[in-house]
């Protein structure tokens, strides 16, 4: 019954939409009603959406997506997720936000009502094609043809309260280029020139990136403490597709903030919200069709990888075309000097599409060659680390002092104190390197991360006297998000470089030393939790201080999937983390591995840093 | 010039969804990678007996005669699905000699998984630290291989065998 409701709601929401595209030559709607039944549409695919989780909280294994996804014993919080856990829930809850995204910019937007319907017939038209794919192939509300009295299960590993949220978060940033495309090509459609659509794209823009940073992070953190492997990030290529949509957003966000009229630059805008959203399609395709598996594979089927593809084909290349006929021929001249602001924010453009073209290249590199030669290769770390790190790095430079350049000329107000304090940064951090052991990468991503740190921080002293007001932080934001990447190099730099590894084949009641601490093995317990059985090793270690901190790295069983997943146990420290990792058995001595990673809450911290600042620029007007 | 720049990410577009097409029609899927191993020497391993740990069974052993190797383990229960198969093909094939490779499992699951499936299989060796499975490439369970008498492998499927696979694809070897 309930899918049923699920079912023709999302038909009749696809149907309103439809209406909307009505060409006005054939039946002209007041803007009154058309916006009406837009609104009407989002409310019944929200109410199809809505369905969907009801069916996986009351446990309806009537519906076959249900079955497959979920199980009875499962805890409340993971049966909610687990209607997005899935291939046809998290489509449906990416059209979902398509709407919602159209529904939320049209109570906000004051753009002229011809442009917001404009925007608005873009935004449904991209919400009709995923949801003709949806109800033509990924129907989460097909009814069980066989009654059963108990679902199969979630996967063990999407257990989890970071990966419950990781999801939504990751689609908000996605979908929300949608409606950043929607109105880019609107604007290449209007007939005067005004600008107000840049406003808006800035705004919507920067919400899209800011969720989808928190979604990249999230996941990020999740693959930190559920994988074990001790990294938090592996150039996994579903971790890539998700890092070109966030790398061309950073590019369109620091390009929409810093427009001031150029046709140029506008232009451009136009094509970094067209690559945007194809980048984001693009992630969907490579994960949705099974091209690319991962953690994230659980549907691979070739007519959806196909429709995908089309979906992806159609809208990029309709863009992309759009782009060619429309775009506007009026020429004016960019005020490029050696070093000011325009030409810093050309190279940082540059650079990052050279970064998002890399990720590209080597992301389906694999796959171009199993097509010609047959032959499986695959593309990790080693290439990435050696062809985007050395890409950054001028960008990072740049970075540091690219706020406090000026418009119309070459110099920098107080030159001077940005040179002293980078000679002695330079020194201090020299003689740190010279006194540890000496890694070139240490070195430069010391020396970049605290430079941007303190170069932020003197621009903001020189420039704005303190104050505890919004508009205060208001106007130092751009310094706080850099300062946020600063923070995050210095956590990026030390975790992965001066990370310490040691492993031990121990006995309960044994102890080891590490570097400072000393480690003990005290007991094995098992625990019996609502969907899992938990296998966990009680550990304290010692500090040098004498306090005593307990680690349990374990192992949990899941019956119903007959999987066995790590849990490592970590211990957060402002400085460092201990992380432990639980190997197998023989005779009672149990193997573990033991990770110090120095600064990764930094990090995590360097995240939230940036993500509050683009709160911070959504708030600003 | 402009033009052409303009041009440029239309063309890189289509190039790029030419070869995801090319990829997902010529049914290029992850799960089934090519197998390095087709047409190849079966490699040479040794496995002990899942009943009595003083037999072994060598690669040696399986020259100049038609040999099915199958990878199963109890904790796998796709293996459970085409495990009557099995029955079915040593049935037709009386000669064929039916090695069964009891993959990072624990001895006593194995003979509990055989107890109730039956046991179809000539020879059952045990692969528990999965060293075998690393030197024909498995990539997931169950997983089959078939051995022609000059020692080559001729066939190769990667997930449960099926009635249709048996029938067009199997059947013929023989």
């Amino acid at each position: 019954m309930i899918s049923l409701i699920g079912f023709f709601a999302l038909c009749f929401s696809t149907i309103f939409s439809f209406t909307l595209l009505i060409p006005v030559s054939i039946f002209k709607i007041n803007i009154k009603y058309f916006i009406l039944i837009f609104r009407l549409s989002t409310f019944l695919v929200c109410i199809s959406f809505i369905s969907l989780i009801f069916a996986y909280v009351s446990s309806d294994f009537t519906n076959f997506n249900v079955f497959q996804n979920s199980h009875s014993d499962k805890p409340l919080i993971y049966k909610i997720t687990g209607a997005w856990g899935n291939h046809e829930g998290s489509i449906l809850l990416w059209i979902c936000m398509i709407s919602l995204y159209g529904f939320f910019y049209s109570l906000i937007s004051k753009s002229a009502n011809e442009f917001k319907i404009l925007v608005l017939k873009f935004q449904s038209a991209l919400f009709i094609i995923f949801a003709l794919f949806i109800i033509l192939t990924s129907n989460p509300f097909l009814v069980n043809s066989v009654f059963v009295e108990e679902g199969l299960g979630l996967n063990p590993i999407l257990q989890d309260p970071a990966l419950a949220i990781h999801p939504p978060m990751l689609y908000l940033g996605y979908v929300g280029f949608s409606l950043v495309f929607s109105l880019a090509i609107a604007s290449l459609f209007r007939n005067n020139l005004d600008q107000d659509w840049i406003n808006e794209a800035r705004t919507w823009s920067m919400i899209s990136w800011g969720f989808l940073t928190a979604g990249i992070a999230l996941g990020s953190y999740w693959a930190y403490y559920e994988l074990g492997w001790g990294g938090w990030w592996f150039w996994d290529p579903v971790e890539n597709i998700s890092l070109m949509p966030w790398i061309a957003g950073l590019a369109l966000v620091h390009s929409l903030l810093m427009i001031r009229g150029e046709q140029a630059i506008e232009k451009w805008i136009v094509f970094l919200a067209i690559l945007c959203f194809s980048l984001s399609i693009l992630g969907t395709f490579l994960v949705r069709s099974g091209i690319l598996t991962s953690v994230h594979s659980f549907a691979s089927d070739a007519s959806r990888g196909l429709f995908i593809l089309l979906i992806f084909f159609l809208t990029t290349g309709f863009g992309f075309l759009i782009f060619l006929i429309k775009t506007p021929s009026k020429k004016d001249d960019l005020h490029l000097l050696l070093i000011n602001k325009t030409s810093a924010l050309i190279i940082n453009n540059i650079l990052m599409m050279i970064t998002v073209f890399t990720i590209l290249l080597g992301t389906i590199y694999p796959i171009i060659i199993e097509v010609l030669t047959n032959k499986r290769i695959s593309v990790g770390g080693p290439y990435f680390n050696s062809t985007v790190l050395p890409i950054l790095l001028p960008g990072f430079l740049l970075m540091s002092i690219a706020p406090v350049l000026s418009w119309k000329t070459n110099q920098i107000k107080k030159f001077r104190i940005y040179v002293i304090c980078f000679l002695i940064l330079s020194l201090i951090v020299s003689l740190q390197s010279y006194f540890t052991s000496f890694n070139t990468w240490g070195f430069i991503g010391l020396i970049l991360g605290s430079w941007i740190i303190i170069a932020s921080i003197i621009s903001i002293m020189i420039r704005h006297r303190f104050s505890f007001t919004i508009k205060y932080i208001t106007s130092i934001n751009s310094f706080i998000a850099h300062i946020g990447v600063g923070v995050m190099i210095i956590g990026v730099t030390f975790s992965s470089i001066y990370q310490k590894e040691y492993n031990f084949n121990i006995e309960v009641g044994d102890k080891v030393s590490l570097e400072n601490e000393i480690l003990k093995f005290n007991d094995m317990q098992i625990i019996e939790e609502k969907n899992y059985q938990s296998l966990k090793a009680n550990i304290s270690i010692k500090k040098k201080n004498g306090n005593i901190i307990y680690i349990k790295p374990g192992k949990n069983y899941y019956p119903v999937s007959k999987m066995i997943t790590t849990e490592a146990g970590i211990y957060h420290d402002w400085f460092k983390d201990i992380y432990i990792t639980l190997g197998s058995e023989n005779n009672n001595i149990w193997f573990i591995r033991v990770l110090i990673n120095p600064l990764v809450s930094f990090i995590w911290l360097g995240v939230i840093i940036m993500v509050f600042s683009s709160a911070i620029a959504v708030i600003k007007k | 010039m402009k033009k052409i720049v303009l041009i440029l990410p239309l063309i890189l577009l289509t190039i790029i969804c030419l070869f995801f097409l090319l990829f997902i029609l010529l049914e290029k899927n992850p799960n089934e990678p090519p197998s390095a191993l087709l047409y190849k020497d079966l490699p040479t391993f040794t496995s002990n007996n899942l009943y009595n740990k003083n037999i072994n069974l060598g690669s040696n052993d399986l020259k100049e005669k038609y040999t099915l190797i199958n990878f199963f383990a109890s904790w796998c229960t796709p293996c459970r699905v085409e495990h009557h198969f099995f029955f079915e093909i040593k049935k037709e094939n009386p000669d064929l000699f039916i090695l069964g490779l009891a993959h990072k499992d624990d001895p006593n699951d194995s003979k509990k998984y055989l107890e109730e499936e039956g046991n179809p299989y000539s020879f059952v060796g045990l692969d528990q630290d999965g060293k075998i499975a690393f030197e024909f490439g498995v990539f997931g369970l169950p997983e089959t291989f078939i051995v022609n008498s000059d020692g080559k492998i001729i066939f190769k499927h990667t997930g449960p065998l099926t009635k249709e696979i048996i029938k067009n694809e199997i059947t013929k070897l023989f």
